[in-house]
């Protein structure tokens, strides 16, 4: 026993105290939300100021104001000024290519009466409007139109319309357990496979990677006389699952610091109550909780129940990691270099790349027989439960499940060491996958 | 050919088979306790696999493993000290730490561990290199270091495979130092396996030649020799060789004549191995003018290569 931690602790050691690992580990969290706030200020800061010509000639939607001397929209309300976007109404339709592209004017769009028939305008411009500009002026327009044909066909007020128009949300609750939005949340379920995904697929490389360079440096040699090859291969997987276990947890406590961080910051800078009044929303919030209690889709990281889904992520992680550490550790004692070891990786890959695409198809539609089969299904199981626990599973299920993975983990351990065992010590020649089950019947040492 | 001394290790009819190919047909070895033993043969003989056995590495498919008079078992591995002859380090250590992370696997504890590695990284002169990174290291300095690492747990039973390849003059005989030191003061017994017969003839006194995995010959360095040497003597005269040759008559065997000129020559003789080399000096100097008379020397080599041959018919 002390042997096998002198080897858990060497793997993990020489791995953590590596500067990849610190940096990844600290850099990880923040990068990413790093490059999400990127992204935004990055497109905001893209966004140009749209000045839009409505070319309106049978003034459907704007008059000549006596006073200003200028076409103003019949409805105000309908164009509201934007940062970015603003229009002017003309009843020319005497404006050229030439004069368009040598105006101020970043789009053009024409407006007759057709529109009222086919729903359809055409925006010209020189160079093409950002998506959200392009939305506004869609939205815009349609409010425009719709007041305009509420009034001329209905005769109808538009307030009243309004009050007559519903749109029906729908709220799902599952019957038994009187679980709402339960698909809302399978969305950080599925965050939690993809790093499971992730966490398995390159700790499981480097248990392969560790694997070669003790094979091809010969020092498998001396360690395999001094401790036997399938404590060594255990060690092994423990050692490096562990460091993945530490990136993990870190990850987990940053994150949660950053969102801490993020959270006070909105809460002081009055962000919160902006968005809130620029949506028109009534509820005034002033703290981040009311603030993501009032919003479906945030509300979503309030309903999840973290603990649950940490605990038992942490276990399939443990589990899926025993479980495909173990066969990458049978790869890399079959290869002597890394290159060779393509076609074998293809087998160990294949399940958990399945169950990684499975996963968009249980997003959308959550409780089909082939998402129940590959929760048990021990190969897929860590990555697809994951998905399927943040919607509420029977706790039947899970124990199922864990239970058949604790099994194949012990069964695949003692698999894998066999192939290792005896691939550790071939040499010259690269094995087929038919003789690398024939080594699973040979003999004890 | 039998020894008096207890024995560290009895391999008995040892057989061993990887798919079609016989590595080991029936091989037994008596490795004496306190023995330097050189464990001889050309590459592919089978020395590998027997050394792994031993290691505790694989297993025979038959035949038994005694380790001091009782079956070969895990626990004997901590009393086993193991240097391959494909050896390696770990790249993503460094020196010191790597020494004291295969003391800890030998089960030693650190502080044990840490003094003896001074003593010896001292007495090898790889004192300086203990935080340096392995990479750092010239071959010659990462053998020492394993070579350190194999024996630093004080093993009963140290296993060397080809631990000379590799370093310069001056190392290589700094290690034979080392070796003998081991056996001299430690009492521990030494398998040796090598294709350096200067070393054999150096370090071995019991030694044992294994070829197309068969023992084909195991005993004392000192009798194997006197066996092959099986009366030569090398005699050097001043005379007339024709009338000494007559001389000679039946009282011994004429293999080989060199002549200098001036009358001088050199000549290999097979004397029967009842005729004490003065009985025979004696009567030569009656006849012609001895200017050297000798037991023929025979190297390692020569026993070896005459064995294996013999072998081979």
């Amino acid at each position: 026993m002390r042997k096998w931690f002198a080897i858990v602790g060497r793997e993990y050691i020489t791995r953590v105290r590596r500067r990849a690992f610190i940096l990844s580990t600290l850099l990880g969290p923040v990068l990413m939300v790093g490059f999400i706030a990127l992204m935004v200020v990055f497109t905001q800061s893209q966004e140009r100021n749209e000045k839009i010509l409505i070319i309106d000639t049978v003034e459907l939607l704007s008059y000549t104001h006596e006073v200003k001397g200028e076409q103003v929209p019949y409805c105000p309300d309908c164009f509201p000024l934007r940062d970015f976007l603003e229009y002017r109404f003309t009843k020319e339709d005497t404006i050229t290519k030439e004069g368009f592209l040598a105006s101020e004017y970043t789009g053009m769009i024409e407006f007759d009466e057709s529109i009222l028939q086919n729903a359809k305008a055409h925006l010209y411009y020189e160079t093409a409007q950002s998506v959200n500009a392009r939305s506004a002026i869609k939205r815009d327009l349609s409010n425009a139109v719709e007041k305009l044909r509420v009034k001329q066909e209905l005769n109808l007020e538009y307030e009243t319309y309004k009050k007559l128009k519903v749109d029906i949300g729908l709220k799902t609750i599952n019957i038994e357990t009187q679980d709402k939005n339960a698909e809302n949340r399978s969305l950080v379920g599925w965050v939690f496979s993809m790093f499971m995904f992730m966490f398995i697929m390159i700790y499981g490389m480097h248990v392969m990677r560790g694997v070669i360079e003790e094979k091809s440096n010969r020092i498998v040699e001396v360690v395999v006389s001094i401790v036997k090859p399938e404590t060594l291969m255990g060690a092994k997987v423990a050692g490096i699952g562990l460091v993945g276990l530490t990136q993990i947890i870190a990850w987990a406590i940053l994150s949660w610091i950053l969102f801490l961080l993020f959270g006070a910051y909105a809460e002081s800078s009055g962000m919160l109550t902006e968005i809130m009044a620029e949506n028109g929303e009534l509820v005034a919030a002033t703290n981040l909780n009311t603030f993501m209690r009032a919003h479906e889709d945030l509300d979503v990281l309030l309903q999840i129940h973290w603990l649950q889904m940490i605990g038992w992520g942490l276990f399939f992680y443990l589990g899926g990691f025993a479980l495909y550490g173990s066969m990458f550790a049978a790869v890399g004692a079959s290869v002597e270099q890394e290159s060779d070891a393509q076609y074998l990786l293809l087998p160990v890959m294949l399940p958990l790349m399945f169950s990684y695409i499975l996963n968009i198809q249980i997003l959308s539609s959550p409780e089909t027989t082939l998402a129940e089969v590959c929760s048990y299904v021990p190969f897929t199981a860590p990555i697809t439960m994951m998905v399927r626990l943040s919607m509420g599973v029977q706790w039947w299920e899970l124990a199922i499940s864990a239970l058949i993975l604790i099994v194949t983990v012990f069964l695949m351990i003692k698999l894998a060491a066999r192939i290792y065992r005896t691939g550790i010590f071939m040499y010259g020649k690269k094995p087929t996958l038919k003789e690398m089950f024939k080594w699973l019947t040979y003999k004890n040492k | 050919m039998t020894s008096t001394k207890p024995l560290a290790l009895c391999l008995t009819d040892v057989f061993k088979q990887y798919g079609d190919h016989v590595a080991l047909d029936g091989v037994s070895l008596n490795v004496p306790e306190g023995s330097i033993f050189g464990l001889l043969g050309p590459n592919g003989a089978g020395k590998t696999t027997l050394i792994r056995m031993v290691a505790g590495i694989t297993a025979p498919d038959s035949g038994r493993v005694e380790f001091y008079g009782s079956n070969l078992i895990d626990e004997d591995l901590n009393n086993i000290g193991y240097l391959p002859e494909e050896r390696g380090l770990y790249k993503n250590m460094r020196v010191g730490e790597q020494a004291l992370y295969f003391a800890q696997l030998r089960g030693m504890d650190y502080h044990e561990a840490k003094s003896e590695l001074t003593t010896w990284f001292e007495r090898l002169e790889v004192d300086g290199w203990w935080d340096r990174e392995v990479s750092d290291l010239s071959k010659g300095m990462a053998q020492k270091v394993q070579f350190i690492v194999s024996i630093l747990h004080k093993p009963k039973f140290l296993i060397l495979d080809e631990p000379l390849s590799g370093f310069d003059p001056i190392n290589a005989a700094r290690i034979k130092t080392e070796i003998k030191r081991l056996r001299d003061e430690n009492g521990t017994t030494v398998l040796l396996s090598t294709h350096d017969m200067s070393s054999v003839d150096e370090l071995c006194d019991h030694v044992a030649l294994v070829n197309q995995g068969k023992k084909i010959l195991e005993g004392e360095v000192s009798t194997l020799r006197e066996n092959a040497r099986a009366g030569r003597i090398d005699f050097k005269f001043r005379g007339n060789l024709i009338a000494f040759t007559a001389a000679l008559g039946a009282s011994a065997i004429l293999h080989s004549v060199h002549s200098y000129g001036d009358n001088v020559n050199e000549m290999v003789l097979g004397i029967p191995t009842n005729t004490p080399i003065e009985k025979f000096l004696k009567w030569a100097t009656s006849e012609v003018d001895v200017l050297s008379c000798s037991p023929r020397k025979i190297s390692m080599d020569e026993v070896f290569l005459r064995a294996v041959n013999k072998a081979k018919r």
